[in-house]
């Protein structure tokens, strides 16, 4: 089973105040603490970023790459901007971790690290989440 | 006895060290029983940098609990009606009027109502200041950003999050609130192009004082201002043993790097600066006049065909 995680709605629900960017070490703390509540260790996790403005990179830290190394075995992006990706990357590549991210198309791609990256997409293929398309991507077949 | 300490007539990050040397001799000692005048009558011009620095200077000297027991610092204002009323637009009075005794005729001006005051004088203190900040930029910063300067429109978002980990170095490191700043003008000394500068100033703790307990033994007898700012802006450190800490700084410098954009940061008597190829200050500077807190300026110049320096990097 896919977990599903609306960050926007889950920033909503974790701190006072109506924002919509994901600003700050203790608002990334408050947000991830909120989603590590209903998310049970080694689960995949969807992360939809629809709705956020500005991510920088204390909250990118506090939420996805600490997500990453203590909480999840596969972690899938969706509905990022190019400034979210901005955000994200070096904080997992600087911590040699590595996330999945859904482009538009619907096939998915590693974000961060390269190392951890191929094994990720392979377990979600292993586990009929994801299937090879004849070009050789991987699209996911659920969530 | 009141002790003088007086304000540049051009205060901006160049000016600085005079107005922290100032600052410097008249709180040589540490005695708390005098009063400061911070004297700014002949002020014809401030930036942003400098006028958040006057904040910082302010502040710390109301700390010093000298100030005549109590009192507030003192600060004439500029006596030149353009200056005084362009500091007032920049929301500088709001702030200065909780800090210092001032004098002078000051207009009641409600601050940001021009195009050029992105972000007019703002105090920093908790991460929800840092959210409205970064709201704020976001609603004001983008037009001036994409049409006059000439950035990618998704450069916005960038600049938001520059802003964001520059502010939160005070909320995170300082030990006490500070301020911020952004403006955009033309900056016809150095460059004949219009600019965009972030200015945050706090007086607070400092880099030194923030890293010592985990970076000093690593540095010896280097340790001091400036290896710790090396620490912090190159190397990437943070005085948390978190292993995700010290993002911001480096993010803030990718960011620039894109935008051949510069950052300075000084602390205690140090001042460390990646310089672009439009600028010719130095990378570091050391022995300087020690002065509270620390100090960031963050500048992003103007786009376009040749860009700063003979070329653009994108």
């Amino acid at each position: 089973m896919i977990q599903q995680i609306m960050i926007h709605a889950v920033l909503q629900q974790s701190v006072a105040g109506f924002y919509t960017d994901l600003v700050t070490r203790p608002t990334g703390r408050a947000v991830r603490e909120n989603i590590e509540r209903d998310l049970p260790t080694g689960t995949i996790a969807v992360m939809d970023f629809t709705g956020v403005g500005c991510l920088d990179y204390s909250c990118a830290d506090e939420i996805i790459a600490k997500l990453v190394r203590d909480k999840v075995r596969v972690l899938l992006l969706r509905g990022l901007t190019d400034s979210h990706r901005e955000a994200i990357e070096p904080v997992l590549a600087g911590a040699g971790l590595a996330a999945l991210c859904a482009r538009a198309d619907g096939t998915l791609e590693g974000l961060g690290a390269r190392e951890p990256a191929p094994a990720l997409l392979e377990e979600l293929v292993a586990r009929r989440l994801a299937a090879r398309t004849p070009g050789g991507a991987i699209t996911l077949t659920a969530a | 006895m009141t002790r003088l300490v007086e304000v540049p007539a051009q205060f901006d990050d160049r000016s600085f060290d005079q107005f922290a040397a100032a600052y410097a001799q008249a709180t040589d000692g540490g005695g708390g029983g005098e009063r400061l005048l911070f004297d700014a009558h002949a002020a014809e011009w401030a930036s942003p940098y400098g006028l958040v620095g006057l904040l910082a200077a302010g502040e710390a000297a109301a700390r010093r609990g000298g100030s005549g027991g109590g009192e507030r610092p003192l600060l004439t204002a500029p006596v030149n009606p353009d200056v005084v009323s362009y500091w007032a637009r920049a929301g500088f009075f709001r702030e200065a009027g909780d800090l210092f005794e001032v004098h002078g005729k000051v207009p009641k001006t409600k601050p940001a109502t021009e195009s050029e005051v992105l972000l007019p004088v703002t105090p920093v203190r908790a991460a929800e200041d840092v959210h409205a900040v970064v709201s704020t930029i976001q609603q004001r910063a983008s037009a001036i950003l994409s049409s006059e300067l000439g950035l990618d429109p998704k450069a916005t978002m960038g600049f938001a999050m520059a802003l964001s980990e520059s502010c939160q170095n005070i909320v995170e490191h300082a030990g006490t609130g500070g301020w911020v700043a952004v403006q955009a003008y033309n900056w016809r000394r150095k460059l004949a192009r219009r600019v965009v500068v972030i200015a945050v100033a706090d007086a607070g703790v400092g880099f030194r004082h923030s890293l010592e307990s985990t970076q000093a033994k690593r540095f010896g007898e280097r340790w001091g201002d400036a290896a710790a700012l090396e620490a912090a802006l190159i190397q990437g450190v943070s005085r948390f043993r978190d292993p995700g800490r010290g993002q911001g700084l480096a993010g803030i410098r990718r960011y620039l790097a894109r935008w051949e954009g510069k950052i300075a940061i000084r602390s205690g008597t140090a001042r460390i600066a990646i310089v672009p190829r439009w600028d010719d200050d130095v990378p570091l500077k050391d022995g300087l006049p020690a002065f509270p807190g620390s100090q960031v300026l963050l500048i992003i110049p103007e786009q376009g065909s040749g860009g700063p320096g003979g070329s653009t990097q994108t």
